[in-house]
C-alpha cells in the first residue's frame, strides 16, 4: 500500500519544479565550490598533492551542503504537503480507502526519498569537479565522498521528520518554513557554542566528529521518534 | 428496510469548541435511496458528511455503513464509498486524466476505469488539459468522476452544485439522475436547496441547527406541500361572513379570503356564491405552497426573531 501510495505522490509532483530543486541544490553547492577553487586556484590547488586537494574539496562542498540541505528540507518537505493544501486536497485523499498512517507516511518518505537523491547527487557531482581540476581518476577517495554525503543526510532525519510533519500538518507554510530557516541558522552556529547532544549539531558532526556514526545513529534514532510523534498527531486529528 | 440499510447512524453527535454542531442525528439510507440531505449552511451537514467519511470522529454516537462499525472497519467500508466533499478537491497542476490516475493507484482500480469516469461526466474530450484552467462546473464534474473512479455502492455528494451556474446545476443534476439508473449505486447527497434535490431525491432528510427534524420520502414532503386558492374581492368581510353562512370553509386574512381545498367544485362554488351574492370577484389565484417554502418553516422559524 505504501509502494502505491508513492507512486501516487511520484505522479503529483509532476510540473511542481520539486526535481528541479532536488537537482539545483547539490548543482549550485558544487558550482559556488567551484567559483571558489577557480579564484583561489593557486593557493589551493597548484603545486598541491591529489590527496590533499580532495581532502579541501571534500570538507568544503559539505560545509556548504549542509545549511543547502536543512533550508531544502523544509522546502521540499513544504512543497510536498503544499500540494495537498492548496486545493484542499487532504479530503479527498484521507476519504479514500488507505490508511492515515500511510498517508502521513508516504509524505515523509517522499521527502526523504527527494533529499537522499539530492544527497546523493553530491557525489557524481563532487567526484567529476575534483576531475575538472585535474585530479587523477584514481585518486577519488569514494568512501570519503559517500560518507560526507550520506551521513549528513541520514543525522539529518529528525529534522525531515519534523518539516514533514509541521508541512503536513499546518495549512500555513509559513510556519514551517521559519522553523526550517531558523533550524539551519542555528545549525550554523552551532560548531562550538552546542554540546553535542543538540540535534542541530549532528549533521556537522556526522563529518567531523571523530566517530561520526554516534551522530548518525542518533539523528536516525531521533528521526524515527519525531516521525512516530508526527503519525500519531496526524492519525488522530480531524481532517480540515 | 433494517437489512436493506445501507447507511446508519445512531445519535450521531459531534461537539466543536463545546456546541454540539450535530446533536444527536439518526439517519437510514436505504440501498437504491437517491436520500437528499438537506439544511441551511452552518446546519451540519458538511460535519455529518465529514464523520460519514471517517474525515471527522464523532463527539458520540455509532455509524454503520454496509452493516460496518466505521471506526472499526473505515478502510473496508471506504473501498466502497465514493465522494465529494464541499468544493472540489483537485491538483491544479496536473491534467484531469493525471488526477484520476493519482486516485487510481491509490484505489488499485484498471486504468480503464479512467476512460470509463470521465466519458461519464464528458470530460473526455479535455482530459489532457491542467484542471487549474477549468470552469467550476468542470472540475466539480471531474470531482464526481472522482468519487465514481473506484466503482462505489454509496456515493456521497456534499452540496455539488454549490456555486454553479444555472446551466452547470442542470448539467450536474442531470448528471447525477443518470447514476443509479447505470449502476445500481445509492446515492446521498446534500443542499441547501430543497429546489436542487427535489426533482431526484426519493427520500429527504432535514436538518437544522444540528438536529435532524425531518426524514421521510419525498411524496410525503410533497403531500405537505398543497397550494391553496387566494380570492380578492369587494368588501371581504362581508363576503367571507357570506361564504361561511353557506357551509364554504374559507379563511380571511389581510383582506383576502383563502380556501385550502382546491379542487375544481369547490372553487367554482365559491366564485358562484360569491358572485351571486353581489361581490365583485377581482381575482382567483392559486397560491401553490412549494417545497421550498415548507422547508424554510420547518428550519428557518426557531432562529427568525
Amino acid at each position: 500500500m505504501l509502494l502505491r501510495i508513492l507512486s501516487a505522490e511520484f505522479l503529483k509532483i509532476r510540473r511542481k519544479w520539486l526535481w528541479v530543486l532536488v537537482v539545483a541544490g547539490p548543482l549550485g553547492v558544487v558550482a559556488l565550490q567551484g567559483v571558489n577553487f577557480g579564484l583561489r586556484y593557486d593557493y589551493l590547488v597548484r603545486g598541491k598533492q591529489p590527496g590533499e586537494v580532495w581532502d579541501a574539496l571534500i570538507g568544503d562542498v559539505s560545509m556548504l551542503a549542509m545549511p543547502a540541505l536543512l533550508m531544502g528540507l523544509a522546502i521540499v518537505a513544504s512543497m510536498s504537503a503544499g500540494i495537498e493544501h492548496q486545493m484542499n486536497a487532504w479530503k479527498l485523499t484521507l476519504a479514500l480507502p488507505v490508511s492515515k498512517r500511510q498517508v502521513f507516511a508516504g509524505k515523509f518518505v517522499l521527502t526523504a526519498l527527494l533529499l537522499l537523491v539530492s544527497s546523493a547527487l553530491l557525489v557524481p557531482l563532487s567526484a567529476a569537479f575534483g576531475l575538472t581540476l585535474g585530479l587523477g581518476g584514481g585518486s577519488i577517495p569514494w568512501s570519503d565522498l559517500l560518507t560526507d554525503a550520506f551521513y549528513p543526510y541520514l543525522a539529518s532525519m529528525p529534522f525531515i521528520a519534523l518539516q514533514a510533519w509541521l508541512s503536513v500538518t499546518m495549512a500555513n507554510q509559513a510556519v514551517p518554513l521559519t522553523v526550517g530557516i531558523i533550524g539551519m541558522i542555528v545549525s550554523l552556529f552551532a560548531g562550538a557554542r552546542f554540546p553535542d547532544w543538540v540535534p542541530y549539531k549532528w549533521p556537522q558532526l556526522a563529518v567531523s566528529a571523530n566517530d561520526p556514526l554516534y551522530a548518525v545513529a542518533a539523528g536516525v534514532a531521533f528521526g524515527i521518534v519525531v516521525f512516530a510523534v508526527g503519525l500519531t498527531e496526524f492519525v488522530r486529528k480531524d481532517v480540515k | 428496510m433494517a437489512s436493506d440499510t445501507i447507511l446508519e447512524t445512531k445519535d450521531l453527535t459531534k461537539r466543536l469548541g463545546g456546541k454540539k454542531v450535530v446533536d444527536g442525528v439518526n439517519l437510514a439510507i436505504g440501498r437504491g435511496d437517491i436520500y437528499g440531505f438537506l439544511g441551511p449552511n452552518g446546519a451540519g451537514k458538511t460535519t455529518t458528511i465529514r464523520m460519514l467519511l471517517g474525515l471527522a470522529k464523532p463527539t458520540d454516537g455509532s455509524i454503520r455503513v454496509f452493516g460496518k462499525d466505521i471506526r472499526k472497519e473505515r478502510i473496508a467500508i471506504l473501498r466502497k464509498v465514493g465522494s465529494l466533499v464541499e468544493y472540489p478537491s483537485y491538483y491544479g497542476h496536473l491534467t484531469a486524466v493525471e488526477n484520476l490516475e493519482a486516485i487510481r493507484r491509490l484505489l488499485g482500480v484498471p486504468k480503464a476505469r479512467i476512460d470509463e469516469v470521465l466519458s461519464i461526466v464528458r470530460l473526455t474530450k479535455d482530459a489532457n488539459r491542467a484542471v487549474k484552467g477549468f470552469s467550476l462546473g468542470m472540475k466539480q464534474r471531474l470531482g464526481i468522476a472522482t468519487a465514481l473512479l473506484g466503482d462505489p455502492e454509496l456515493l456521497v455528494l456534499d452540496e455539488p452544485t454549490n456555486g454553479l451556474d444555472p446551466a452547470g446545476i442542470q448539467e450536474i443534476r442531470e448528471l447525477i439522475k443518470s447514476l443509479p439508473g447505470k449502476s445500481g449505486v445509492t446515492i446521498l447527497i446534500s443542499s441547501h436547496l430543497l429546489s436542487e434535490v427535489e426533482q431526484m431525491a426519493t427520500r429527504v432528510g432535514i436538518i437544522s441547527k444540528g438536529k435532524l427534524i425531518y426524514e421521510d420520502s419525498i411524496q410525503r414532503l410533497r403531500d405537505q406541500a398543497k397550494g391553496r386558492i387566494r380570492l380578492s374581492v369587494s368588501e371581504p368581510e362581508a363576503a367571507w361572513r357570506t361564504l361561511l353562512s353557506h357551509g364554504h370553509s374559507v379563511g380571511w386574512e389581510n383582506g383576502v379570503l383563502t380556501a385550502s381545498q382546491t379542487d375544481n367544485r369547490t372553487v367554482a362554488g365559491i366564485v358562484a356564491q360569491l358572485v351571486k351574492a353581489d361581490y365583485e370577484v377581482y381575482r382567483v389565484e392559486e397560491e401553490s405552497a412549494s417545497l421550498e417554502s415548507i422547508f424554510l418553516e420547518m428550519t428557518g422559524t426557531e432562529g427568525s426573531l
